[in-house]
């Protein structure tokens, strides 16, 4: 185990410069990067060291360029925030992992085993899970745990959540709908600052399609506040649901 | 082109001292859409993304769509910029050395690298040079000097090669665990001479 990590660390540098092509090991590598902070650190002086070099290529380039990059930028949409940069790395094109089989029957074992107790929740996670890997991957988790709450406004609110992973995945039932122009906000609420972590989009059977929100950490409470329509960058209005996660 | 400019650069950045602030500042501003921002942004990135795109990619044309698609992306993903964990310049060349990177690992590209394999040390000697080629690139230089000829190849090799590390051994002729230890090694050296905090 410890010659794994420590092989595993030696990659810090490999990774940084974009040399771990195979998508599984840097997979494997990305997960140790959540649980190993020396290693995240290092690869941040390592990723800013690299920048370096590529500033040291530096040329000009074609003129015509800007006035196309310029206008490209006047017609295209920005993308929301999110509360963890990682989920950028996620999000790299062409470079997703597909959901293997062996996580597939993984978290399908810990949703099933999830049921017994949250029994209520399981079509929603069942759904969860064929939706994205990431999702799959939270509730795959060793330490994953499931939250009931009932909202001031009624209905209930359904957390599961990770804390090694800094991931939880939200749902709920029941919740009334709101007039148009109207939104459900979610919000990860820290003791530094509330972040938000998604807009609650109506499902099937009166339920809201579950949100991952990544970058929770020990101490966050989960909030629902009624936004306008498009959400906000902080609550405006008195949450309908503060939930806290038991650590 | 504007050699002036360059030169007024400061150590290790290319960029003038106390710009990296500036920037982290001016991505803060593109995140809430302020086109302005960006423009300004441009002027001061677009040469070191479409260099080392083009140091990556090579061929000018693809080399020219993809620092437009990298430049697109930080218009577009600039409010998922996070200063903690490192700066904007950063940030930005890290988009453009994947976005490369993906580039060259595509399918085609792969296929027409096979035939190129001959030609890679070559591209080893091209970089070297580009680098010595100006003024302000003394300390990045003078820092990749300073390392192992078996670590500075293989630091070059992947990260303006776009080579993976298993790539690189093959191409060295090394073990896999050397190479990665070269890389890591060879960067924390080179971290250590710029200075990166």
């Amino acid at each position: 185990m410890r010659l794994l990590r420590h092989d595993l660390h030696i990659l810090t540098g490999a990774y940084a410069v974009d040399a771990i092509h195979d998508e599984t090991e840097r997979d494997r590598f990305e997960r140790h990067l959540h649980r190993c902070k020396p290693c995240d650190s290092e690869v941040r002086g390592l990723t800013g060291t690299a920048a370096r070099l590529g500033l040291a290529a530096s040329r000009p380039p074609p003129p015509r360029m800007r006035g196309r990059v310029l206008a490209a930028v006047a017609r295209t949409r920005q993308m929301p925030p999110v509360t963890d940069h990682r989920s950028l790395r996620a999000a790299r094109p062409g470079r997703i992992p597909r959901l293997t089989w062996a996580v597939a029957a993984v978290s399908l074992a810990v949703i099933l085993l999830l049921a017994v107790t949250v029994v209520r929740i399981q079509h929603q996670l069942d759904q969860a899970r064929s939706r994205d890997r990431a999702v799959a991957a939270v509730l795959a988790a060793p330490d994953a745990r499931a939250v009931t709450k009932v909202t001031s406004v009624g209905g209930t609110a359904t957390v599961v959540f990770s804390l090694a992973r800094h991931s939880m995945i939200f749902t709920s039932a029941g919740l009334p709908p709101l007039r148009s122009g109207r939104v459900y906000e979610l919000w990860l609420m820290g003791p530094p600052r509330v972040r938000p972590a998604g807009l609650l989009a109506a499902g099937p059977a009166g339920r809201t399609v579950p949100v991952l929100a990544e970058g929770l950490v020990r101490g966050d409470q989960v909030g629902v506040t009624v936004e306008p329509a498009g959400g906000t960058r902080q609550p405006t209005t008195t949450p309908v649901l503060v939930m806290t996660l038991p650590s | 082109m504007d050699q002036r400019d360059m030169r007024s650069a400061g150590p290790g950045t290319g960029l003038p001292e106390g710009r990296d602030q500036d920037l982290d500042g001016l991505l803060i501003l593109v995140a809430r859409g302020d086109e302005n921002a960006f423009a300004s942004l441009y002027d001061q990135l677009a040469g070191p993304v479409y260099g080392l795109v083009r140091r990556v990619v090579r061929d000018p044309a693809q080399s020219e769509e993809v620092a437009q698609e990298v430049l697109l992306e930080v218009w577009r993903a600039a409010s998922r910029f996070d200063a903690s964990r490192g700066s904007a310049v950063t940030w930005v060349m890290t988009i453009a050395h994947r976005r490369a990177v993906d580039r060259v690992r595509s399918a085609v590209a792969a296929a027409e690298r096979e035939q190129k394999t001959s030609q890679l040390l070559a591209a080893h000697d091209e970089v070297a040079e580009a680098v010595e080629a100006s003024l302000e690139r003394e300390r990045v230089r003078r820092c990749l000097d300073g390392l192992t000829e078996l670590q500075r190849e293989s630091v070059t090799l992947a990260y303006y090669g776009g080579y993976s590390y298993r790539e690189v051994a093959g191409l060295l002729g090394a073990a896999l665990g050397t190479i990665k230890t070269r890389i890591r090694d060879g960067l924390i050296r080179l971290r250590d001479c710029m200075g990166v905090t």
